[in-house]
């Protein structure tokens, strides 16, 4: 029966078979990278290494200069959670009086803190049952800093850790002004607000130095750092260089693959092989342009993915929405974070521009900027629908969410949310997903009717 | 029906009603009105400007239309404060100010920005870490740019003289919300929760003058006209960090044989606890009076080194008696579900009988709390009962 007049049904949406997404190789250098600097943080006790546990921004080049291993907790839980092994540390958790409403990333972290000062105190993890081993592997802290961005719980957290070990440890915290924009001249990158807060915080990173230093009891090894940051600014506009190569059709990686890269990014230390990883990612990534090899057997829509990552289900959405023919182009969390305006660094004079992407974390923006930010990349990348990822625990990744969703509306784009969680599967509805998926893809079918 | 009955029933009606309130003295004042924002926000500034400070409180209305701006998983008050922006609830404020970092009312004050386009909408932020030494530094710059903010609003010059006066004001105020606080705390006076809770929830919106003015009428009497009942088992209330816990909630609770006797809630002893010092320059008082509040009555919303929530309650439980703790924690807060653990294992430690509720702006099951709390206060009594057997 036709709609209206001159149009006609469109075709009942069918899940493509066989259509599981054609991932980078690439990648999977990454990820033995990644886990080779776990194991590696693993053994830090043994090797005499002073630990930071840290939370928040991407402070790891400090501490690399600082010639201290560091642990990030968020990236641990994301860790345990794509792994499917968050359980024991959530269950830990949970006995210790938290509610699951509460950051699944804080909870699964402070989990393990429990876990890893239990096994210290039976004299290591042998005694841990099997299952709580790689939770409670985390080597026990020498300090903390906070360092977080956009999230009040990041902060408070860290008050919790700090508390849990007794309040016996040096501990550094970060304040970072929110990007509110009270001024009609603040914008991204602009304004007096941007200014005054780009200095307040790297005002704060050298006196984060200072504490490095007193704590260490070794001078700063500030050729370090600009070494660490020269590699890491390479690697970031190679990245960035990879992910424009992917407005091509049909788009060569997608999402999915981008957020495969971002554990490199976000804390693997600044050297040469983490500029060799990029290169291979964009390199790979030009020979599918050039020999037309696509991310999706049969790419049908271009979709943009907003809000955290939903660790436990990466593979399980990416092959999702690869069945229906819809490649993720773009995300608030791959591509607008994690070192992504590497114009701002200075390798030679790294702070303020480190201060910098520290305030730019993605959940450190007015609602208004994130909707600009999203209309955007969704122009770049030719992006017809939007997937709001609404993150049960995560109020700093929701903040802003619907505002942006009636912004992109006003745009002509379609939207769409579905319920998860960043390390809690239990608030994934898969059949919420999809059934919003799918109405919204035969809506952007029926758009292109009306032409 | 007493004095004492007659004012709290006035200062009842004007809590329970902060809007019609807020236009009737706009009416007759032709001023402004600027909504503030818990949980730490110095109103004298406000007051100072020449305005009327209005902390805005939980609506009752259930949410509606707000969903389409903020999601479910928010706590009630946020969700309740966009809802009654999306529903012209907020319409007679003239403004709206806030100066704490917490996620979800950032988040909540970002869509009432986009709800309201018209609305000034000024965030001041106070560095929330309170160890560091730049810490009151930026608070006191973003003090005077808050006093700058507001005063272009109102059309005034905000002078020291005329600060002062409202610092005055207010901590003559405070005074005597805590003097009636120590009355009931040393059970000198009975005073049921729900009442308690309308002088300070009043003392948020209404004019800080004639609030004095009834509070002043309101200590004359009080010892006079509300001799302490026969006991009840004596508890404290603690939580609740930005909104008032309802009052049939409170009063449901006393109604199982409890008597409370003290609190640290935001519409309680917590808002009222510190007043701000008399410094030469009187930004430095309320920069100082951020400070000290925390150190007063310490807040998990704020990331402070040298102090412990739950090291503050447990010393507070043994100071005013208390037999038992019933933590009222607003569902998805999560700074006191962080801290949650943290209390309960010091309450634990030293044996102080102790009781969550969970609270939510719609759907609290009453009965389903009456019956725990029955059990808890059973169980105090109970065990007041062995320990002299023992001793």
């Amino acid at each position: 029966m036709p709609l209206m007049s001159g149009i006609t049904d469109p075709k009942p949406f069918v899940p493509i078979a066989n259509a599981a997404p054609n991932r980078l190789l690439s990648t999977r250098a990454g990820g033995a990278l990644v886990k080779d600097y776990w194991d590696r943080l693993f053994s830090a006790r043994e090797r005499g290494a002073t630990v930071v546990w840290y939370n928040g921004a991407a402070l790891n080049p400090i501490f690399q200069a600082a010639g201290i291993e560091w642990c990030h907790g968020e990236a641990f839980g994301a860790r345990l959670a794509a792994m499917h092994l968050e359980g024991p540390a959530q269950r830990t958790g949970e006995e210790y009086g938290y509610s699951n409403e509460l950051c699944s990333y804080a909870r699964t972290t402070l989990g393990c803190a429990v876990l890893t000062k239990r096994a210290a105190e039976t004299s290591g993890s042998s005694l841990m049952p099997d299952q709580d081993v790689l939770a409670s592997r985390l080597p026990p802290p020498d300090l903390f800093v906070n360092a977080y961005a956009g999230c009040s719980t990041g902060q408070q957290w860290d008050e919790i850790s700090y508390r849990l070990f007794n309040k016996q440890l040096p501990f550094f915290k970060v304040s970072y002004p929110l990007l509110w924009g009270n001024n009609p001249d603040d914008g991204y990158l602009q304004g007096a607000e941007w200014e005054k807060a780009s200095h307040y915080v790297a005002a704060q990173i050298y006196k984060l130095i200072e504490f490095l230093e007193a704590h260490t009891k070794r001078k700063f090894d500030w050729e370090a750092l600009r070494e660490a940051m020269h590699y890491i600014k390479r690697a970031s506009e190679l990245r960035l260089e990879a992910m424009a190569l992917c407005r091509a059709m049909p788009a060569p990686a997608t999402f999915w693959d981008w957020i495969a890269s971002i554990a490199p990014i976000n804390f693997l230390p600044g050297n040469q092989a983490l500029v060799d990883y990029f290169a291979g990612v964009k390199a790979e990534i030009e020979q599918r342009v050039v020999a037309g090899v696509a991310a999706l057997p049969n790419e049908r829509y271009r979709l943009a993915f907003d809000g955290i990552m939903n660790w436990n289900k990466v593979g399980w959405l990416a092959n999702k929405f690869a069945e229906t023919g819809s490649a993720v182009m773009v995300g608030r969390y791959t591509h607008n974070s994690f070192w992504n305006e590497p114009q701002l660094i200075d390798a030679d004079d790294p702070i303020l521009g480190m201060a910098q992407h520290y305030l730019l974390c993605p959940f450190n923006h007015s609602a208004r900027v994130l909707g600009q930010l999203l209309l955007r990349e969704c122009e770049t990348y030719g992006v017809e629908g939007v997937v709001f990822h609404a993150t049960r625990t995560c109020r700093s990744a929701s903040n802003g969410q619907m505002v942006m969703a009636q912004m992109a509306q006003r745009a002509g784009l379609q939207t769409m949310f579905f319920e998860g969680d960043v390390a809690d599967e239990s608030f994934y509805k898969d059949a919420v997903l999809e059934s919003r998926l799918e109405a919204m893809l035969e809506t952007i079918d029926v758009r292109r009717k009306l032409g | 029906m007493g004095r004492v009955d007659t004012i709290i029933g006035e200062l009842g009606r004007i809590a329970e009603d902060p809007v019609g309130y807020v236009a009737g003295w706009k009416e007759r004042h032709g001023r402004k009105a600027i909504g503030v924002l818990p949980m730490n926000f110095p109103v004298e500034l406000v007051h100072a400007a020449g305005a009327l400070p209005v902390v805005v409180q939980e609506s009752r209305v259930p949410i509606t239309l707000g969903r389409s701006l903020i999601f479910e998983y928010y706590c009630g008050y946020t969700r309740s404060l966009v809802d009654q922006a999306v529903t012209s609830q907020l319409d007679m404020l003239d403004g709206m100010f806030i100066v704490d970092h917490c996620v979800a009312l950032l988040g909540a004050m970002d869509a009432i920005r986009y709800a309201l386009p018209d609305m000034p909408v000024y965030l001041a932020q106070f560095t929330a870490s309170m160890d560091e030494p730049w810490s009151p530094p930026q608070v006191r710059d973003e003090i005077a740019l808050l006093q700058a903010r507001l005063a272009a609003l109102c059309g005034v010059t905000i002078t020291d003289q005329a600060l002062r006066r409202s610092i005055a004001l207010f901590n003559h105020d405070r005074a005597l919300l805590r003097r009636v606080y120590e009355l009931r705390r040393t059970g000198r006076i009975a005073l049921r929760a729900a009442e308690m809770q309308v002088l300070v929830q009043s003392a948020m919106v209404m004019d800080i003058e004639d609030h004095a003015a009834a509070m002043t009428e309101l200590v004359e009497v009080i010892d006079i006209e509300r001799r302490p009942a026969a006991d009840g088992v004596r508890l404290h209330f603690s939580g609740h960090f930005c909104h008032a816990p309802q009052p049939e909630l409170l009063d449901l609770i006393e109604s199982c044989g409890a008597t409370v006797v003290d609190d640290d809630l935001y519409t309680g002893y917590r808002y009222i606890s510190t007043d701000v010092p008399d410094l030469a320059d009187p930004l430095d008082g309320l920069t100082t009076w951020y400070f000290d509040r925390n150190n007063n009555v310490p807040c998990s919303t704020r990331a402070q080194k040298t102090v412990d929530w739950e090291s503050y309650l447990v010393a507070a439980v043994a100071a005013d008696r208390s037999e038992g703790v019933v933590t009222l924690m607003p569902k998805f807060c999560e700074p006191h579900m962080l801290y949650f653990p943290e209390l309960r294992k010091a309450l634990l430690d030293r044996g102080i009988p102790h009781l969550l509720l969970e609270t939510e702006h719609e759907g609290l099951a009453l009965e389903t709390v009456r019956v725990r709390v029955e059990a808890f206060v059973e169980t105090i009594k109970r065990r007041a009962a062995v320990a002299p057997e023992l001793a």
